[in-house]
């Protein structure tokens, strides 16, 4: 288990993180989430020992290990670009770590073929210089050369995000399945949400150097306890001014602590005009005017207008045939799934 | 579409004309005199004779100088490179307390190069020296010309020669990807194994150029022999410029002159070779900063500060004796002997009182930047023209104007002036040897290839798309050119020319066989004033030609390379 105590970081007069205090669980998927510049990655630096917190502890297990240089801890990095060593082959890459640590030269052998195994590289490449091997060969190499010291936690600093879409999604699933077939403790840092929500037991979110949230992604994303983290995550719909202009009728939100609200665009309901909709009891229906429709073969996504307000909402199947701008429409909104802050 | 506007160029006139004057300059000038030397040599007669190379072979001591300058180059290979790799460490990779001083002294060698840094050594370590002074005292045996032979030749190039490893293996250290020494550090290595497993060999391409001019600088040494090899410790060069200087032994100075070439292309072949195993393509897409290592054993950080500071005490007397001594009156500067009453300006009055005084500085800055600029500019032309059409032609282009680099600059400058002493149906009968044109062609020549090399690498670095989208805009080649390539590939341009520049100026090595006898060059009168008959005076003048020309050097370096090189990297 690694827990954090009041971590804060600092460069000269910067501060990077402050104050930091959570755990990650034995075994647990743990992401840093965020957008760029908001310390996650300093916050993951510390925890590997690459650099120093200015005040605070960190510890492994209930063992201090603040100060302990990287090389005597027991985590294992895999880098932004990977850091293969480019004068080296594969197999040299792979065995770095044990060669230093002096194991005997037949245990690296089977080690290293071992490893090979399983994150799937083939033998013949072991031979290959690293900048023969493709991106998803190399993030390979990079998670092997660390999963090979038997590592007690898996650092990962934003490892897809030098790839390309598609290949991007082939090695999260990837990565994904070698977490559960290793049962690794895993720290995660990314700045894409997609690959946070699908990859994470937990999620940290991190805003300026402090943690806004913490949770399980469905925690995150449903019930996401700040204006920030709302936004920051999935596609949302304004709707303040339209709760500020029918207090009446929004009678389930605390209207006198909260003054800003939002609607998740798949939690919209439409209905065409004219058509019954039975409503629930804390469902409300208004009338608006569909401005612009965008095709996404999956889903199709409508931008309406509700009095001063443009909402969208996504649907699975396109509105009845014809269905096109400037159509009356119902728009039905959920009160609980109502997002609402101070 | 572009086919069609390729195929239109070629049959461009400007293009067909500066593709001829290229093809005639390397024939005339690269590929005829080296080619007329070998001629001229063996068949000096009409028919083939081996009589120049018995005669040479007869010779101890032109034998012994070949000897002499091959164990001088491969003892430099190692000098230099063992403290041309401490340097960089010392300046960029190890956190050294007062780093930004050391990186002042050690890149002291960039301003004052070849002959003037000779006399800063004499000055130094030389027969009149107080140090020698010292030790004479200490113990009266003590030879007075101690600093001579094998021994004070390394010395003196040990530390001359690493001004290419501070640009060089520095700019390629910064290219490290730091995150490849943290993981290394992550995965558990210690500092020395992260240096030796990780650093060191991503800097092997570059340690092996270093180690070719390295070695190459060692094979055709002029000045520094000349002025500590003394009679015990003859080389190639000296030698051949003596043979060069009497008519009846010039077939000797050219026989010579080819070994040096021989020798050079076989150590090359044989260096190149090997160099295939080493390479490696650096594979990060983030690279990110190098941060200089704290070293953590506090023995060896003593250690490391001691030698680093060694080293700056070593850079820095040269120069500093040579700014003081242009200080003081012909008595001090003869005796060494340095008193209150010594200090005055008057060297530098009697510098500027008269036109003939500056006249070999005017004569140098001349050759320096007509030499530099032509180089430039012809390489430039050049690299356009591989950029533009990569074919057989071109190729043959890139792969002529490299030999300069095979060919040691002795030979060279043999061949010019042996080729160009009479008339030359390849030059319309002009005879150049005894002319201002000669040491011009020189220096254009010798400074081809690394200009080249820049300026291509440059060129090929511009994206292709920006090109494009000039012309896409409207623009033709030649506005193309001026407005929107030249702003790009100006900033180097500029470097290689300064460097080019400062390169020229103080230069003895080649400008020795090839000057204008009545229009002497910078190098040559400082190279005069440092022999031990010069007189006191002339000594004093020209310890003011070096200070004004290491301000100079000084001046256009930081004027160039002080905005992106030498700057400190503020911390993000």
């Amino acid at each position: 288990m690694i827990t954090f105590q009041d971590v804060t970081i600092k460069y000269d007069d910067f501060t990077a993180v402050k104050n930091l205090n959570f755990e990650v669980k034995d075994g647990e998927f743990f992401t840093f989430l965020g957008p760029s510049g908001c310390g996650k990655t300093t916050t993951l630096r510390s925890l590997v020992g690459l650099i120093q917190p200015t005040s605070g502890e960190i510890y492994l297990d209930d063992k201090d290990i603040t100060n302990l240089p990287t090389e005597k801890r027991d985590i294992k990095m895999v880098f932004q670009s990977y850091a293969l060593f480019p004068t080296m082959t594969v197999y040299e890459n792979i065995a770095f770590g044990l060669k230093v640590k002096k194991v005997e030269k037949a245990m690296i052998k089977q080690k290293v073929a071992d490893i090979a195994k399983k994150v799937d590289l083939a033998a013949e490449q072991l031979a290959k210089k690293v900048s023969e091997l493709s991106g998803g060969q190399q993030q390979r190499v990079a998670i092997a050369r660390a999963l090979v010291n038997q590592p007690n936690i898996l650092v990962l600093d934003e490892p897809l995000s030098n790839l390309d879409a598609k290949l991007r999604v082939q090695l999260r699933n990837e990565l994904k399945s070698l977490q559960k077939n290793f049962g690794i403790t895993t720290v995660y840092v990314t700045h894409d949400q997609e690959e946070a929500l699908t990859l994470s037991d937990r999620i940290a979110v991190f805003n300026k150097g402090e943690i806004e949230q913490i949770g399980t992604p469905e925690e995150i994303y449903e019930q996401s306890n700040s204006e920030f983290v709302c936004n920051f995550i999935g596609e949302n719909n304004n709707i303040t001014k339209l709760v500020t202009n029918h207090p009446e009728r929004f009678d389930r939100l605390n209207l006198e602590e909260n003054n800003a609200f939002y609607s998740r665009i798949e939690k919209l309901k439409i209905s065409l005009f004219g058509q019954t909709y039975p409503l629930v009891e804390d469902e409300l229906s208004f009338t608006g005017k569909i401005i612009d429709s965008e095709y996404y073969g999956i889903y199709t996504k409508y931008s309406i207008k509700v009095e001063d307000t443009v909402v969208r909402a996504v649907l699975k199947e396109k509105l009845s045939l014809g269905t096109d701008q400037n159509e009356k429409v119902q728009v039905i909104l959920s009160q609980q799934h109502i997002l609402q802050y101070k | 579409m572009d086919t069609l506007k390729n195929r239109w160029n070629k049959w461009n006139p400007v293009t067909i004309l500066l593709s001829f004057f290229i093809i005639w300059f390397v024939f005339a000038f690269l590929v005829f005199p080296n080619v007329n030397t070998i001629y001229e040599t063996f068949f000096g007669t009409g028919t083939f004779s081996l009589e120049p190379v018995e005669k040479l072979l007869r010779s101890d001591r032109a034998v012994q100088s070949v000897l002499n300058s091959i164990l001088l180059a491969i003892i430099l290979v190692f000098t230099v490179n063992i403290v041309g790799i401490s340097l960089v460490l010392f300046t960029n990779y190890f956190d050294i307390k007062g780093a930004s001083i050391l990186k002042l002294s050690y890149f002291s060698t960039l301003v004052y190069g070849g002959v003037a840094l000779n006399l800063g050594y004499k000055l130094v370590y030389g027969k009149n020296s107080p140090l020698t002074d010292f030790l004479t005292q200490i113990n009266p045996n003590w030879d007075g010309n101690w600093f001579s032979g094998l021994f004070a030749v390394g010395f003196v190039m040990t530390f001359a020669c690493t001004s290419n490893h501070m640009l060089f293996l520095s700019s390629a250290l910064r290219n490290v990807d730091y995150q490849t020494i943290e993981a290394a550090k992550n995965l558990g290595a210690s500092q020395i194994t992260i240096l030796k497993n990780v650093v060191l060999p991503t800097l092997k391409p570059t340690l092996f150029a270093l180690t070719i001019i390295t070695f190459l600088t060692g094979l055709s040494a002029t000045s520094a022999p000349l002025v500590f090899g003394g009679k015990e410790f003859e080389t190639i060069t000296p030698m051949i410029l003596t043979f060069a200087n009497s008519s009846s032994s010039k077939d000797l100075a050219t026989v010579l002159a080819l070994v040096l070439g021989i020798v050079t292309i076989i150590v090359l072949t044989f260096m190149l070779r090997s160099e295939q195993k080493g390479n490696y393509i650096s594979i990060s897409k983030t690279k990110t900063t190098l941060v200089k290592q704290k070293i953590n054993n506090k023995t060896v950080n003593i250690l490391v500060h001691i030698i680093a500071y060694i080293l700056f005490i070593i850079y820095t007397m040269p120069v500093l004796a040579i700014i003081i001594y242009s200080f003081t009156d012909a008595m001090a500067i003869s005796s060494g002997f340095i008193t209150w009453d010594s200090f005055t300006i008057d060297n530098y009055l009697l510098t500027f009182s008269s036109l003939e005084a500056v006249r070999p500085y005017l004569i140098s800055l001349g050759y320096g930047f007509a030499g530099s600029f032509l180089v430039v500019a012809f390489c430039l032309l050049c690299a356009y023209l591989m950029k533009k059409y990569n074919n057989r032609l071109t190729r043959t282009l890139d792969f002529m104007l490299m030999i300069p680099w095979f060919l040691p600059s002795t030979l060279i400058a043999v061949g010019l002036t042996v080729t160009f002493n009479t008339n030359q149906w390849v030059v319309l009968n002009q005879v150049f040897t005894g002319t201002l044109w000669l040491l011009l062609i020189g220096y254009i020549i010798v400074n081809i290839p690394f200009t080249l090399r820049i300026t291509k690498s440059t060129f090929f670095g511009i994206n292709q798309e920006i090109e494009d989208a000039a012309k896409n805009l409207g623009a033709n080649a030649f506005y193309t050119f001026i407005k929107v390539l030249l702003p790009i590939i100006l900033p180097s341009i500029m470097g290689i020319y300064s460097l080019n520049f400062i390169g020229i100026l103080p230069d003895y090595d080649l400008t020795v066989f090839l000057y204008h006898p009545l229009y002497e060059p910078l190098g040559i009168t400082i190279m005069n004033a440092t022999g031990n008959s010069a007189s006191a005076d002339t000594k004093a003048l020209n310890l003011v030609y070096t200070v004004i020309l290491v301000i100079l050097n000084t001046m256009i370096l930081t004027a160039v390379y002080g905005n992106l090189r030498f700057r400190k990297r503020k911390k993000v």
